[in-house]
């Protein structure tokens, strides 16, 4: 993902404004990461460049 | 199986556009891009959000044309496919995939002029629930299409594996009103259902999709049509309480 698509995703259990901790990135986007919610703490993983923002009831059955 | 399960499956993601797009099937691509661009009308600059994007035809789609756009699944899988795409059209630009659910969107109010899905709301096990999500972050325009009830898809829709929801007119249009959201613009297609276009070759399904579109341009068609195409607007105001 790219970092500019931080400034309009927030967290979608509360809303809460999500902040980014990079794995790895290139020179065009963030390839492995997590955005972690300053208001509850949820932490939504980025892998293979795209971040996962599914609320973490419905991670777990997605993975299933 | 459910739509949302059915799609997380690798096999699936790779066979899903060459399964229903492909011989008589581009027909149907054709059609359904033309009603996303009518819809929406010029993009450029535009901030959108595709909801349910697969693997993201319409995202791609709109990026080469300069939208600002982000396009949603609830499927890895379906979202790998799309980044593919992107990358082979060039547009990785203006273009974010992300993974998350229709019934919580990841975004701020009023945030997208123009928020669409397509081939959604069948899937949809919580279609109130989806359309106010959706009318939340949109500014200005929300589209989506709907199967239709009464419609020759009626012959096979109950023997799809990913389970598939029909609407009447009606609960269509209750959709619409209940999440505070005005009708712009309606149009019906595809007295032909889909299958029948998937099952045949693209120079058979050539005159049938003529005559199915004459036919279309009809008030019969609209009747027997089964795929209807919703163009709404955000009403100005507050949101109503929701019931």
């Amino acid at each position: 993902m790219k970092e500019s698509l931080l400034d309009i995703l927030c967290c979608p259990l509360d809303k809460g404004e999500l902040e980014l901790e990079v794995i790895r990135e290139n020179d065009d986007e963030i390839l492995e990461g997590r955005l972690v919610c300053v208001e509850c703490g949820e932490e939504y993983p980025i892998e293979d460049g795209i971040p996962n923002l599914l609320p973490p009831d419905m991670r777990d059955e997605a993975a299933a | 199986m459910k739509g949302q399960e059915w799609y997380q499956e690798n096999d699936v993601a790779e066979a899903y556009e060459d399964k229903r797009f492909s011989g008589g099937g581009r027909f149907i691509d054709r059609r359904e891009k033309e009603a996303v661009l009518d819809a929406l009308g010029p993009v450029e600059d535009r901030r959108i959000l595709e909801v349910a994007c697969g693997t993201g035809r319409f995202t791609v789609l709109l990026a080469g044309r300069g939208a600002d756009i982000v396009g949603m699944d609830i499927s890895e899988a379906m979202l790998e496919q799309g980044r593919r795409k992107a990358r082979s059209a060039g547009v990785t630009e203006s273009l974010s995939f992300m993974q998350g659910d229709a019934g919580r969107l990841p975004f701020p109010d009023d945030h997208f002029d123009s928020v669409f899905a397509m081939r959604f709301f069948h899937l949809a096990p919580d279609p109130e629930g989806f359309i106010r999500e959706m009318r939340r972050v949109a500014k200005e325009q929300v589209f989506f299409d709907t199967f239709d009830r009464y419609s020759t898809r009626s012959l096979y829709n109950w023997a799809l594996p990913m389970g598939s929801r029909l609407y009447s007119g009606r609960e269509a249009r209750q959709l619409v009103v209940d999440a505070d959201l005005e009708l712009a613009n309606v149009k019906h297609d595809f007295v032909l259902p889909y299958g029948f276009y998937r099952a045949i070759p693209g120079w058979v399904a050539r005159p049938f999709r003529a005559a199915d579109a004459a036919l279309g341009g009809t008030s019969i068609g609209d009747r027997l049509a089964s795929v209807s195409y919703w163009d709404t607007r955000v009403r100005e105001g507050p949101l109503a309480d929701p019931r």
